[in-house]
């Protein structure tokens, strides 16, 4: 580790980086549980991608015929009470669920970064008052403040929209995902950031102070290669770790809302939404409750899997082993 | 150390205020207006009376602006008077009372099951690192984690209906010794068991490989006293650091399984008054579950010292 230290040859120094990297996917990919997680998340991001060109038909298509069909090879996850075919809901749904999963966790990690680096760079008083902040964040009952934050702005909000609309015929203003990003996303992340701020606090105050900064320092490099060579692919390990656990997270946190009836809006299909409303029919019709609530488990297990291994593999210290 | 409780303890003031004037705020700005609110939902006389709305708001000083409003409500606070359901009219106070004893014993026994599962499971997956009942138990421990309670909790219930021939649905609420408990415990203590395990595994495998530990095999301590000594201690730090995060996942949790299984529980009360708006209530439950979570955190930074004599020494340092 102190190695790249005591190079002053610009021609070294990326070779460590990237063998640092290589070293942390070997670990990784010997890992078996995580190499499971890895592909079920590439599989999401698959899907979630080229999920409108797979889907057998359109998530919104209903068929007065076909209503509450068990599964079968017309309908491979069978149909829903209007009967619309529940695959093309469960891949069109992991589109909003990895849609959920970055821009919520995009939202919180930015917000954590930037308190967390100012207070571990400024301490004193900034930073007792960031972590007062912080605490505070931590201490409201999350799920109640942000199923009030809906509850209460929702209406107002959308309010707004329709006498924006009126007045100026912009079809921008009737979107209602424009409500879900700012309120159902924002709310989320207000009650995420907390831990990215905690976390990025301590990776800098630790790493700050280290021999190999120090030594950096002293040999002259701007400020600019010091962070970018030495302080940042050493804070990043932990940080990768919190975010592929943060995205399994804020997908349940989704569903977890929708149950409460305040998460992303219909009807855009999202598993959250799709298990609430199997909740009320499961006991005739299972299916509409398995197959959403069996795809949520797997995308949460396989972020936790690949989390694990990550954090197995970037830990430095169990290296020695 | 009884300034630094006197210390912490202080600080909650600021917190709190800030906490309650947030939500104050959203009740003011957002909620629409409470005596409405009232008139919409009052039987019979629903006549729309602007006049009389007027002498109302008037009367509960609700005409006023909202520093002054908040600040009422606050003084009220301090005096004990946590103000009135806008539903039943009832006290906040006494509506909580009531439903907080059924969600605190839930929290407790589930607290007590997750120490007495988790943590020999978390210690045994550790000391057989890697295999196969490691695998099984973090695996479980995993799965639990992914099941959402909301989710747990309604299948849990079709299965017993589904096995115990004649049985009762276990619904509603019957005391904490009442068998009907047993499954809202079951899921309530699913995932705080989950994290339990993952974080005593972690940790006993981490203290496996410190320096102290290898100086004792080496000058030839028995493993078991090793086991006993030197590695169980700090195992029983991951669980008390993680007490404040168990209480959120604990009153997160009661949200749920209060709902699914029918428990007249503070769980049940958050959602039924942010259903109806009822601001009041919501404050005070606010206020009773922010100050839990402080609560909780100062216990854990007052034991964690007891458990790791470097921490006490690093905070004395301070």
């Amino acid at each position: 580790m102190s190695s790249p230290a005591l190079s002053t040859g610009p021609a070294e120094a990326p070779d460590e980086t990237v063998s640092l990297w290589r070293d942390a996917w070997r670990r990784l990919i010997a890992n078996r549980l995580a190499v499971f997680g890895l592909a079920v998340v590439a599989l999401l991001i698959l899907v979630a991608l080229v999920g409108p060109w797979l889907t057998p038909y359109d998530f919104l298509s209903q068929d007065i015929n076909a209503r509450n069909q068990a599964p079968s090879l017309v309908h491979w996850f069978g149909t829903d009470d209007l009967g619309r075919d529940v695959l093309s809901r469960v891949i069109y749904g992991a589109r909003t669920a990895l849609l959920v999963a970055i821009v919520v966790t995009g939202i919180a990690l930015s917000i954590g970064v930037l308190l967390g680096a100012v207070a571990g760079y400024a301490g004193g008083r900034v930073d007792a008052f960031i972590m007062w902040l912080t605490d505070i964040a931590m201490s409201v009952p999350s799920l109640l403040l942000v199923v009030v934050i809906n509850t209460s702005l929702k209406p107002p909000l959308a309010r707004w929209m329709d006498a924006k609309y009126l007045e100026t015929l912009n079809p921008v203003f009737r979107e209602t995902v424009w409500i879900d990003f700012v309120l159902v996303f924002g709310s989320m992340a207000l009650i995420l950031w907390p831990p990215y701020a905690r976390l990025i606090r301590a990776q800098v105050l630790s790493i700050r102070s280290r021999n190999y900064v120090t030594a950096a320092r002293a040999l002259g490099l701007p400020a600019g290669i010091v962070i970018r060579r030495y302080i940042v692919p050493n804070a990043l390990g932990p940080v990768i770790v919190a975010v592929s656990a943060g995205l399994g997270n804020a997908m349940v946190l989704e569903s977890a809302f929708s149950f409460l009836g305040v998460g992303v809006t219909p009807p855009t299909p999202s598993w959250g939404n799709m298990i609430s409303d199997g909740l009320r029919v499961w006991r005739t019709y299972p299916h509409l409750l398995a197959a959403p609530a069996a795809v949520l488990g797997l995308a949460t297990i396989a972020f936790s899997f690949l989390g694990d291994g990550l954090n197995d593999a970037l830990n430095p210290k169990q290296w020695r082993k | 150390m009884l300034r630094y409780i006197l210390r912490r303890v202080l600080i909650w003031i600021p917190s709190l205020l800030l906490i309650l004037l947030g939500v104050y705020a959203l009740a003011f700005f957002g909620a629409g207006d409470p005596i409405k609110l009232i008139f919409m939902r009052a039987p019979g006389d629903v006549a729309y009376d602007p006049v009389r709305i007027e002498a109302i708001r008037q009367s509960a000083g609700l005409d006023q602006p909202f520093l002054v409003q908040f600040g009422h409500y606050i003084l009220n606070l301090l005096q004990g008077n946590w103000g009135n359901s806008l539903i039943t009219g009832r006290p906040v106070w006494r509506t909580i009372s009531a439903a907080a004893p059924v969600s605190l014993q839930l929290g407790l026994v589930t607290i007590v099951l997750t120490a007495v599962i988790a943590i020999p499971l978390g210690v045994i997956a550790a000391l057989n690192q890697n295999s196969r009942l490691d695998y099984a138990i973090l695996g479980s421990a995993i799965a639990l984690w992914a099941i959402p309670p909301y989710v747990a909790g309604p299948l849990l219930m079709v299965a017993l209906i589904v096995i115990l021939p004649g049985g009762e649905i276990p619904y509603g609420w019957g005391g904490i010794f009442d068998v009907r408990v047993l499954l809202p415990l079951a899921v309530l203590s699913m995932q705080p068991i989950a994290l339990i395990v993952r974080q005593t595994r972690a940790a006993v495998i981490e203290v496996m490989g410190e320096d102290f530990v290898r100086t004792a095999r080496a000058k030839g301590v028995p493993e078991l006293i090793v086991a006993l000594r030197h590695i169980m201690r700090p195992v029983l730090t991951p669980v008390v650091t993680q007490l404040g995060l168990i209480m959120i996942t604990l009153i997160n949790g009661a949200i749920f399984v209060e709902l699914v299984f029918g428990l007249p529980g503070l769980g049940r009360l958050t959602v039924q008054s942010t259903l109806d708006s009822d601001y009041p209530i919501i404050l005070g439950i606010t206020l009773i579950g922010a100050s839990l979570v402080m609560i909780s955190n100062l216990l854990v930074d007052l034991v964690y010292p007891l458990l790791d004599p470097r921490a006490g020494q690093a905070r004395q340092g301070r």
